[in-house]
């Protein structure tokens, strides 16, 4: 058990690491990166939703500011394009702390309807700044390997977003064998408790909400001088923030790799989908039928399903009830 | 720029109506199960769909579409509540609810979107194309209409509220469910039939919203923006607080859309909506959660 729990995430990186070149053709890299790029979300969403339990639906407002701010950096000051990424990203994560202080007063539902209106009002706003933003056309932004054919970019940007999962996925591992993820967990199974115990529940909230905000910027910023072009539907739309959201739940809230294998399983079903059904809106049907079936039947995930909390660096999950019935004969 | 202002107030007012019948669906959702329903707008637009159907396959009147669509989507409420909602864990239903009716709303786009298209529809009669005119200021018809819709819906929801034996064991449980099953009150029974007034309501503003505006399935995201940012400002679950909220919502967007343009409109409910959080998260006019109607 202990060699499996060891040696398998190894295995797993070493085939990540050598995919590009296992795969027969460019294609398969692309929606290889893609799919890297959504773990790497969905491992910084859940820096705040596993932890805390806080559900931000609206996380592709980060995603979208990340991406317009390296885009606008990139094509209107003329950064190049690393010092352009970092720089929107420490912006988001600035702008995500004043969020995250209104944001955070608020709990359970009311913490959504913020997140979902985060999206709505970033989206209204880029539309609007037509001068800056380009509005509703869209913005471009030149390629930064101008010497490499698009299949050698896709392969860049795979191994750029892997290094992003690699960053995301240790700073959970970091986060939740620190004082401050037992804070954050305390946050989650009794906020005023947790509070009381004097845990600065506040604070605590805001970084975890911040340092979530700026994993999912980066891949954003990545994502902008990776496909060139940006779209603020696209970019800004609820439906990559709950991509992040289903990912997590399905794949294990509770687990450092849950998010990782919800987003093997959900990113190559939605690229397969879009494949085989084109470009019809069923593919939100399946997402949303999805949604409502783990939600109903699996909201621990399916990690939970497999690992009695032994493997992995996972959180304990008892309710009161099964630890009095784990002392009671 | 005072016929402007009058202009903008009358049609903030005349939207303001339809937001309140829009919202308070939400605060019954939010009063009998403590859910926040995601999917009402999803629901709203599917209205509107059937609505353009009834108009477009037999020429008739959008609002002959009202005696299928209101049943209709009273037992769809009390089937989403019984085969979906109640089937949460309590410890974190306000969250899992929300994902849930998020799944929903997802699922009827994608259906909408697959069956209708993309592009917007619109449903536009004859009668209510033209605009009444007082004092300078233009009253279009389908706004007014659209008003008085509203405003009967609302009486007919308040007199089942505070009259009728179901209204007063809705209002029972909400106010504290478990003392209302102690007096033999059938909670969950209530509970499904209070999901289905509510999405009846949003059967009602799917027609409205179909005569007075183009629609196509991707809007409804919007509308939660706007509705959600009416209930928090109204105060959670209160029916009285989100009418009072969607009125002044209403009028402040028709102000600003007329002297400054729409996209500030639209802001300005997310404007509110934060400053609600800072300033007053249990929402101005509503008081304790749902304490009354």
């Amino acid at each position: 058990m202990r060699i499996a729990s060891r040696g398998l995430p190894l295995l797993v990186a070493a085939l990540a690491i050598a995919y590009p070149f296992l795969v027969p053709n460019y294609y398969l890299v692309y929606a290889g990166a893609l799919t890297v790029m959504y773990a790497a979300m969905a491992t910084s969403w859940n820096l705040l939703g596993g932890f805390t339990g806080y559900v931000s639906l609206g996380h592709s407002a980060f995603f979208g500011l990340g991406a317009y701010g390296t885009g606008l950096l990139v094509v209107r000051a003329g950064v190049p394009w690393v010092v352009a990424l970092l720089a929107s990203a420490l912006l988001v994560t600035v702008f995500a702390v004043v969020v995250g202080i209104a944001a955070v007063r608020v709990r359970g539902a009311s913490f959504v309807i913020v997140s979902i209106a985060l999206v709505s009002m970033m989206n209204l706003v880029v539309q609007g700044w037509r001068s800056l933003t380009g509005g509703s056309t869209g913005l471009q932004v030149p390629s930064p390997f101008p010497g490499l054919h698009r299949g050698q970019t896709h392969m860049v940007f795979f191994y750029l977003f892997l290094a992003l999962l690699a960053i995301a996925l240790a700073s959970w591992w970091y986060v939740s064998r620190s004082r401050f993820g037992a804070g954050l967990r305390a946050i989650r199974e009794d906020e005023d408790k947790a509070e009381s115990l004097g845990v600065p529940t506040a604070a605590y909230k805001v970084t975890a909400f911040a340092l979530s905000a700026l994993f999912v910027a980066l891949a954003g910023g990545l994502y902008a001088v990776w496909f060139g072009s940006l779209d603020p539907i696209f970019v800004f739309s609820i439906l990559i923030g709950s991509y992040m959201v289903l990912m997590s739940l399905l794949g294990g809230v509770r687990h450092l790799f849950g998010p990782l294998l919800g987003a093997l399983i959900v990113a190559p079903a939605g690229e397969y989908f879009l494949i085989a059904l084109g470009e019809t809106q069923i593919h939100l049907t399946a997402t949303g039928l999805v949604l409502v079936l783990v939600v109903l039947f699996m909201p621990d995930g399916i990690l939970a399903r497999f690992t009695r909390r032994r493997a992995g660096p996972s959180i304990p999950d008892e309710t009161a009830e099964q630890r009095l019935q784990g002392v009671t004969p | 720029m005072v016929s402007l202002l009058l202009q903008g107030l009358a049609l903030g007012v005349l939207t303001g109506g339809l937001y309140a019948l829009l919202a308070s669906g939400l605060s019954l959702y939010f009063g009998v199960m403590r859910v926040v329903m995601v999917a009402h707008p999803a629901f709203l637009f599917l209205a509107a769909y059937l609505t353009y159907t009834v108009h477009t396959a037999f020429g008739l009147d959008p609002f002959l579409a009202l005696p299928v669509t209101v049943p209709l989507f009273f037992a769809l409420g009390v089937a989403v509540q019984r085969l979906l909602i109640a089937r949460l864990a309590p410890e974190n239903l306000a969250m899992m609810s929300v994902l849930l009716t998020f799944g929903i709303a997802l699922t009827i786009e994608g259906l909408l979107g697959t069956f209708y298209t993309g592009s917007y529809k619109s449903v536009s009669m004859e009668y209510a194309t033209r605009s009444l005119t007082i004092g300078g200021v233009h009253l279009p018809y389908d706004k007014i209409i659209a008003f008085w819709v509203a405003a009967i819906t609302l009486v007919v929801l308040f007199a089942v509220l505070v009259k009728s034996r179901f209204g007063q064991s809705l209002r029972a449980t909400i106010q504290h469910r478990e003392a209302a099953r102690l007096v033999g009150i059938q909670t969950e029974r209530v509970a499904g039939y209070g999901f289905g007034v509510g999405l009846a309501t949003a059967a009602v503003g799917g027609t409205v919203l179909a005569l007075i505006t183009p629609f196509f399935p991707a809007s409804h995201w919007v509308w939660i923006g706007k509705l959600m940012a009416i209930i928090v400002v109204g105060g959670l679950g209160s029916v009285i607080g989100a009418a009072l909220a969607a009125v002044l919502l209403g009028v402040v967007e028709g102000l600003v859309l007329v002297t400054v343009d729409a996209t500030w409109a639209t802001m300005m409910f997310y404007v509110f909506l934060f400053l609600a959080l800072l300033v007053r998260p249990q929402g101005f006019f509503g008081g304790r959660l749902a304490h009354r109607f």
